[in-house]
């Protein structure tokens, strides 16, 4: 009888996880944050105001491909400024380094998540993909023959990064579309400068929808974890991006991903990483795993509190921060396995 | 260090809910704290070993599952009813499964989620301060079964002397070994007393290449008791209640 390995192995795996003291980490986490009450759901559009303040779901997700998960993490979500980071990668890969380079820079600005535009004095380009105007510049640069194969091509390269389709909400697209008078005077000034084409309603719709497509936070440890995987998800084994260009998006994910806590995130909890003000955070532990938490409520700073509370604790307790040289990972990958040491041989007597 | 034991056969029939409950009984009479959860939800029984019906049956690990109480305020203290001195350390716990059609229904109808068995399990430990959790479960493979498998410290795999019985063990050997457990033993239960034991062990260590820690006689007393009572406690000297006790040794030493 052939045995189908795949499946056992699949099997097998995801026995493995659930089984893992890590599940429990997170679960104590999870009880340890949820009466959290501090911040308020995003309200700048009647749609994200629905959001119940209770949901809270954590994921994480190795670069072998094992999920543990706690909480609403099936909830789904407008994915909001997280989208940027992996939108730039798509418009590095359409038009390389140099080119990209030229319209949207690299320099972190500190600039709140709803702030004016600032453009660089002397390049006129947009400081940085993570800030709104960036963030269009990034958009206008995705190719396609019309409207319609521009949002394909921007989904698609979305869903490498989660493994399934993904939607656009309608409702939160229209608010976006209809009361988003400071992204459209942001283009027009990117406009005017020569920073962007002149299709300009056509790349804001594209914009508009790329923050509205509907994740859950599992997808966002799928895509964090497929950053973690130098580009290649590794749940479907497809590759998202090219692996040259990992390392543009995650620096500006340490650098810019955080609004105006980048600095401090950077500091306290020193992973890539990027939120949206639909409650997602995605974080990055480069060849190791990714993590996503969604939990709606925000700081002041339009940043997931519990979002930031989870990921502080994970990143001290497991030594994850990036430049903890020498930083013992032995704990993390025992608490995964769950084993502390390999099978005990057994002999038979 | 608290360990979980499961004790699993591929096969119904094997006797695993009574070597499950005379291990316990064993562990808890020599001063452990421990547990016993009937995972085996479509077909509960081990709460018939302690003389637990339905009226004694207040609250069930199907409460918990569906998210009614919290998992230690399923588990029924049978100290007194397997008979452990008052004044000991030692204690025993049953969680129990429903014994309710309705609950066994919605089971078969509705699942659950089995990510909150291995929650449970370290809750109940955590919170009861378990130095043994035995783990009763549903015969054959499947998403329980396994799950259970992969967080136990030991794992028994119970297997009568049968063509049947070999075959699926054989199973269940090759994805416990894949799942990692640290401690695999064999146990062959329901042994007629006029085969010779030895053979009988020597056979299936060198079909499953694992240790068999155990060969238990099928006897007239067993058959007589019929599960009302714990074997062990009526019969301590007898061949049955001697390897009951190898069992346990060769799991936590």
């Amino acid at each position: 009888m052939p045995e189908n390995r795949d499946d056992i192995d699949k099997l097998i795996g995801s026995m493995k996880a659930l089984a893992s003291p890590f599940r429990g980490v997170l679960n104590e986490l999870h009880t340890k944050y949820k009466p959290v009450r501090e911040g308020a759901v995003a309200n700048y559009i009647p749609e994200l105001a629905k959001a119940n303040p209770d949901w809270f779901g954590i994921s994480v997700v190795t670069v072998d491909g094992s999920v543990y998960e706690v909480g609403d993490h099936g909830v789904p979500f407008t994915i909001q400024s997280v989208s940027k980071p992996f939108v730039y990668g798509m418009a590095l890969e359409d038009h390389g380094r140099e080119h990209t380079l030229s319209k949207v820079g690299v320099e972190p600005t500190g600039d709140a998540f709803n702030s004016l535009i600032r453009l660089d004095e002397r390049s006129n380009r947009p400081h940085n993909p993570m800030v709104n105007a960036g963030a269009i510049a990034t958009a206008d640069l995705i190719d396609g023959a019309d409207p319609a194969a521009r949002i394909n091509r921007l989904l698609a390269g979305l869903r490498r990064y989660t493994g399934r389709d993904l939607n656009v909400d309608m409702s939160v697209f229209m608010s976006e579309r209809t009361t988003g008078h400071r992204n459209r005077a942001i283009a027009h000034l990117l406009l005017n400068f020569g920073m962007v084409t002149p299709r300009l309603d056509e790349t804001l719709d594209l914009y508009f929808q790329q923050c509205s497509a509907l994740v859950n936070c599992h997808d966002l440890a799928v895509m964090g974890a497929t950053l973690a995987n130098g580009g290649v998800n590794p749940m479907s084994g497809d590759r998202a991006i090219e692996a040259q260009y990992v390392k543009d998006v995650l620096s500006v994910m340490y650098s810019c991903g955080m609004y105006d806590f980048s600095g401090q995130w950077g500091y306290e909890v020193g992973l890539p990483a990027k939120s949206g003000v639909g409650g997602g955070i995605v974080a990055v532990v480069p060849g190791q795993l990714g993590i996503g938490v969604f939990s709606p409520l925000l700081d002041g700073r339009g940043n997931s509190v519990r979002g930031i509370r989870t990921c502080v604790e994970l990143s001290q307790r497991f030594g994850l921060h990036v430049f903890e040289a020498g930083a013992d990972r032995s704990r993390l990958l025992e608490t995964l396995s769950g084993r502390s040491a390999p099978a005990r041989n057994q002999t038979i007597a | 260090m608290s360990k979980i034991i499961s004790v699993h056969s591929f096969r119904g029939g094997t006797g695993k809910s009574n070597v499950t409950a005379n291990l316990a009984y064993t562990a808890a009479s020599r001063g452990n704290r421990v547990g016993i959860i009937d995972t085996d939800i479509q077909s509960p029984g081990v709460h018939v070993l302690f003389g637990l019906g339905g009226e004694q049956i207040h609250r069930s690990l199907n409460d918990y599952l569906w998210g009614r109480c919290p998992i230690e305020e399923t588990a029924c203290d049978v100290s007194a009813i397997a008979g452990l001195p008052d004044d000991g350390k030692g204690r025993l716990y049953v969680i129990p499964s429903s014994l309710n059609a309705g609950d066994i229904a919605r089971v078969l109808r509705d699942g659950y989620d089995p990510a909150l068995l291995n929650d449970g399990f370290r809750a109940l430990i955590e919170r009861m301060k378990l130095d043994m959790l035995f783990i009763d479960t549903h015969p054959g493979v499947n998403e329980e079964t396994l799950l259970s498998i992969a967080i136990s410290d030991a794992l028994v795999i119970l297997l009568r002397p049968d063509q049947q019985d070999y075959q699926g063990t054989a199973v269940t050997v090759d994805l416990a070994r894949r799942l990692a457990v640290p401690i695999l033993v064999l146990a062959v239960n329901k042994v007629l007393p006029l085969f010779d034991m030895d053979a009988i062990k020597r056979e299936a260590e060198a079909t499953f290449n694992a240790p068999v820690a155990g060969v238990l006689p099928l006897s007239e007393e067993m058959v007589r008791l019929g599960s009302s009572d714990l074997f062990c406690r009526r019969y301590p000297d007898h061949p049955f209640t001697k390897g009951v006790r190898q069992i346990l040794t060769s799991l936590v030493g």
